[in-house]
């Protein structure tokens, strides 16, 4: 769509975006996920300490041209550390940041060419919507005419002409974060780096501002980086989800990927909810059992990482555990539990319950008027098919 | 407790504030009907309305020239602070300097000393170097004295700009300075603006270390004013009192206005 | 979650090369002058203890000292009764009638003190009004010599440490969280018990503070004693100019300004202690 948006800016000339990729040959291809020349964002080894303590240690990530990738993860888990050192606001004690291409491990960030997008917004209060959009075109030195071109043109695509010459505190928070978006966009950076944009907005405005984005993303074929704490957030918008912890990747992949593969309980336990039986392996006839609080539990063919005496755990997603066994229960595990509570969420019901060892198990099925309606205290036989459940190894204390 | 002790206690408070208010209102209001009495001894109530005080005032170039000469100085001082000042303050409060701490403690200090001593020190120093009465070592000597406020006004300012917007513009690929003159100073505005004015009315009303350094060429309008009251009592200090009041009043309300602008933002 | 960002947004050396103009001036012209003020009392033609030695035994000093110290601790002692019930007073308006009441302090806070000198002598005068209001009372029978002596100077300085006492008092009372007043009536304390037992204990910090900072300014106070005071109420500072003018002696007015620039410095120390190192003029 959008004949109005403009081929990328050709950039100043000591910006690093125009330059061939001259560093391209030390590049080796150090990720599965992208080769070295259609890499965005190539972070090696990178590693940050404040007063000794390491907010990021060692990581290794490769963002491609035109991907939506999300750094996903709790508060202090590195996330914000590893924006702000491909941002430039904070130097690495180690390693090297590519963008494009071209070494920027110590580039000042005003020559990294990149657009960001506040939680706060960041627009500034003693300029009009106007001015704000116009700010990043009058630092690039382009004509008068052109930018008053090209910022009703971004206006237009976030729909928002009409507030041109309004200051930034008269407008409401969501169209506030749509003129950030819209001077970022405004001078076509190749990467957006967002943190928390919409962590400030009401759910309601924050669904509607996450599809915005990625229409955005899909129409502008522009990379973005995203920050989040949010796990529904990152499953709604991401190609790939880099999950982070204690300053290290946990896991990086699809949004399926993570949601049905999680390798570590970390994982498992942050996206989605799950639960998880913590026991040792043993060998039973022939395959593995899990012995746990709950019982002895068969479990899905996993790899050789887990071997009979090994302590692991198995997931099993709410959603893979009904609550009535079906007539064929050929291939699934079965417990008994008790129904402690059921609650019913719109089209989605819950069921909360215990075994006889004390274990919290939690089911879920999607609401149908003729449910079968159980009562609190029932005693019921849950199972779920053995392949639905996952085996992960299990958390080093 | 009695009644009427309570009844007493309960008037006690706003009565002395009241008889406060007007103790520290009425010497700044009483000179203005003095000024417009007829000369001769100093009267309250005049007897009689005239402007021939302020007649006086403007016909004696000992008198109008020091006003001018204060104006021109406040003036100078204002402008030095702000270029000396600002980006003091900027740097100061956007910057990890070691020993910050003791920097602002130094830039505090012409506040901490007494200016007696500040005004026999700077005698003390120009006189051999032969500065004494002469405009540029007055207009700093202000200066010095005057900084304080500035970073007061600017730092009060600056610790409500958010630091997120300066970064913003950095990531958009504005230079440093860029930024500094369009992003920071147009939010510094009301800061500025009421640290200037307070640096104009310290020099304006400076009496100890003009005193000190300036001669009779650079004789500033308090110098004159105090040494009117000492040594001539001449009734011209009346018309002089009511000018350098309007003035004083005058900045105070700006400076009032400016910060309760910059509070309401 | 703000970013953490350990990169100032300017580097050092950008930021000393800001700082450095006006460290240059402050160096220059603030700090030179007062390293020269100490230098010249230990200094005539050679390392010497002249002037020191001739404080210790001047009768003159040991006067004004005293003079200097009775007069500061009247004016203070006077300011903080004043001070008290005017803070407590505007402490209990409505914030927009404070701002007004704080505008009738404020303002004379900005005028000149030359002018307010000038209008006290006035005011103050064998024919001033409060000579003239006290002369119709008495049928003429009472007149005080109310300027030109101790008195004056003490009033023109109250004048002028007010506002420095009140609004430090204020802060602390303002600062003081109303429920606390509120549950101890609720607890059925009257008003005087809930005042000597909440409002005034958490009152002392202002108050102490107040207290070092009108001391302060007072024992420095030129301005107030020369036009108000009598010939026999020098302070330090008139004495400091008395040397440096009248007698041409340098060296002992620069002993004089070390004593009173040690003073001071004692007590802004302590008041940096009281206030948690906030400078003197947190009023501006």
């Amino acid at each position: 769509m959008n004949a109005q948006m403009k081929p990328p800016v050709a950039p100043s000339a000591s910006s690093p975006l125009d330059k061939e990729p001259a560093l391209a040959h030390l590049a080796e291809p150090s990720t599965p996920n992208a080769a070295a020349s259609d890499a965005m964002i190539e972070v090696r080894g990178l590693s940050k300490l404040y007063n000794g303590v390491a907010a990021l240690s060692d990581v290794t990530l490769s963002v491609g041209k035109g991907e939506f990738v999300t750094l996903l993860g709790p508060s202090g888990s590195g996330k914000s550390t590893l924006l702000n050192l491909i941002s430039g606001m904070t130097t690495p004690t180690a390693g090297k940041i590519l963008i494009n291409g071209t070494d920027a491990t110590t580039l000042p960030t005003n020559q990294r060419g990149l657009g960001m997008v506040f939680q706060n917004y960041a627009l500034m209060p003693h300029m009009t919507v106007f001015q704000n959009i116009a700010f990043p075109l009058q630092v690039r030195k382009i004509g008068k005419d052109e930018i008053r071109q090209r910022v009703m043109d971004v206006l237009k695509l976030i729909q928002l002409e009409h507030v041109a010459d309004r200051r930034p505190r008269e407008l409401s928070g969501g169209q506030q974060q749509r003129i950030s978006l819209a001077r970022c966009i405004v001078y076509n950076p190749p990467l957006i780096l967002m943190d928390e944009p919409l962590g400030a907005l009401d759910k309601k405005l924050r669904e509607g501002m996450q599809l915005e984005i990625k229409r955005l993303h899909a129409d502008l074929g522009v990379t973005m980086l995203y920050v989040t704490h949010d796990q529904d957030e990152a499953l709604t918008m991401s190609d790939r989800i880099v999950l982070m912890r204690g300053g290290k990747i946990e896991q990086q992949g699809t949004p399926e990927a993570l949601y049905f593969k999680p390798q570590t309980v970390f994982s498992a336990d942050f996206i989605g909810s799950s639960n998880l039986f913590p026991g040792k392996l043993s060998k039973d006839k022939g395959g593995l059992m899990l012995r746990c609080a709950a019982g002895a539990f068969d479990v899905p063919a996993a790899d050789g990482a887990f071997v009979a005496g090994s302590a692991a755990v198995l997931l099993v997603r709410p959603e893979n555990i009904m609550v009535e066994t079906p007539a064929d229960a050929s291939g699934r595990q079965q417990i008994a539990a008790t129904l402690k509570d059921t609650v019913v969420l719109g089209g989605i019901v819950r069921h909360f319950l215990e075994t006889p060892a004390g274990e919290q198990i939690i089911a879920q099925e999607l609401n149908q008027p003729n449910r079968a309606r159980l009562m609190r205290g029932d005693a019921v036989k849950v199972s779920w098919r053995v392949d639905d459940g996952r085996l992960l190894p299990a958390e080093r204390a | 407790m009695t009644r009427p002790l309570r009844t007493a206690a309960v008037f006690f408070v706003p009565v002395v504030a009241w008889a406060c208010y007007l103790f520290l209102l009425l010497p700044s209001v009483i000179v203005f009907p003095i000024s417009f009495g007829t000369g001769g001894e100093f009267e309250f109530p005049p007897r009689a309305f005239s402007l021939e005080l302020y007649r006086q005032f403007f016909t004696d170039a000992a008198w109008w020239g020091a006003m001018t000469q204060s104006l021109m100085i406040a003036l100078m001082t204002a402008l030095a602070t702000t270029v000396l000042g600002l980006p003091a303050a900027y740097a100061l409060q956007r910057a990890s300097l070691p020993g910050a701490g003791l920097i602002n403690g130094f830039i505090m200090g012409p506040l901490l000393v007494p200016v007696i001593v500040l005004g026999l020190g700077l005698y003390l120093q120009f006189a051999p170097w032969n500065l004494l009465n002469r405009d540029v070592s007055l207009f700093l000597s202000h200066t010095m004295l005057a900084v304080p406020f500035m970073m007061i006004s600017v730092g009060a300012s600056l610790r409500h700009l958010d630091p997120t917007l300066e970064n913003a513009a950095l990531i958009m690929g504005a230079s440093k300075p860029a930024i500094f003159f369009k992003v920071v100073l147009p939010q510094l505005k009301a800061g500025i603006a009421a640290g200037a004015l307070f640096a104009f009315l310290i020099s304006f009303d400076e009496v100890i270390v003009a005193y000190f350094v300036t001669g009779p060429e650079t004789q500033t309008l308090p110098v004159k004013m105090y040494s009117a009251m000492r040594w001539e009592l001449s009734p011209v200090i009346a018309a002089a009192s009511t000018l350098v009041t309007v003035f004083s009043i005058l900045l105070a309300i700006g400076i009032m206005m400016l910060q309760r602008k910059e509070k309401q933002q | 979650m703000s970013s953490a960002s350990d990169v100032s947004f300017l580097s050092p050396r950008s930021a000393t090369l800001l700082v450095a103009p006006l460290g240059a001036l402050l160096i220059l012209f603030f700090a030179y002058p007062l390293i020269l003020t100490v230098w010249q009392s230990f200094y005539e033609g050679g390392f010497t203890l002249r002037a020191y030695a001739e404080l210790a035994t001047s009768t003159l000093f040991y006067k004004v000292l005293r003079t200097t110290f009775v007069i500061s601790f009247t004016a203070t002692l006077v300011s903080l009764l004043i001070g008290y019930p005017v803070a407590l007073h505007l402490s209990r308006q409505s914030p927009r009638k404070r701002t007004f009441y704080l505008m009738l302090v404020m303002l004379p806070f900005w005028t000149s003190i030359l002018v307010k000198s000038f209008a006290l002598t006035v005011l103050l005068g064998h024919s001033g009004i409060v000579n003239q209001a006290l002369g119709f009372i008495s049928g003429g029978t009472i007149q005080f010599p109310m300027v030109f002596n101790r008195f004056g100077a003490i009033v023109g300085m109250i004048n002028y440490l007010l506002p420095f006492m009140i609004l430090s008092i204020l802060g602390s009372l303002l600062a003081q969280d109303g429920n606390l007043a509120r549950a101890a009536e609720v607890m059925g304390a009257g008003p005087f018990r809930i005042f000597r037992k909440v409002t005034l204990p958490l009152s002392m910090p202002g108050v102490i503070a107040g207290i070092i900072i009108n001391f302060t300014l007072s024992i420095g106070m030129y301005i107030t004693p020369a036009l108000l005071g009598g010939r026999q109420d020098m302070m330090i500072a008139n004495l400091i100019d008395f040397y440096t003018r009248q007698t041409l002696d340098w060296p002992m007015a620069s002993a004089i300004s070390v004593v009173l620039l040690l003073i001071s410095g004692a007590l802004v120390t302590i008041l940096g202690r009281v206030r948690g190192g906030a400078g003197v003029m947190g009023v501006a």
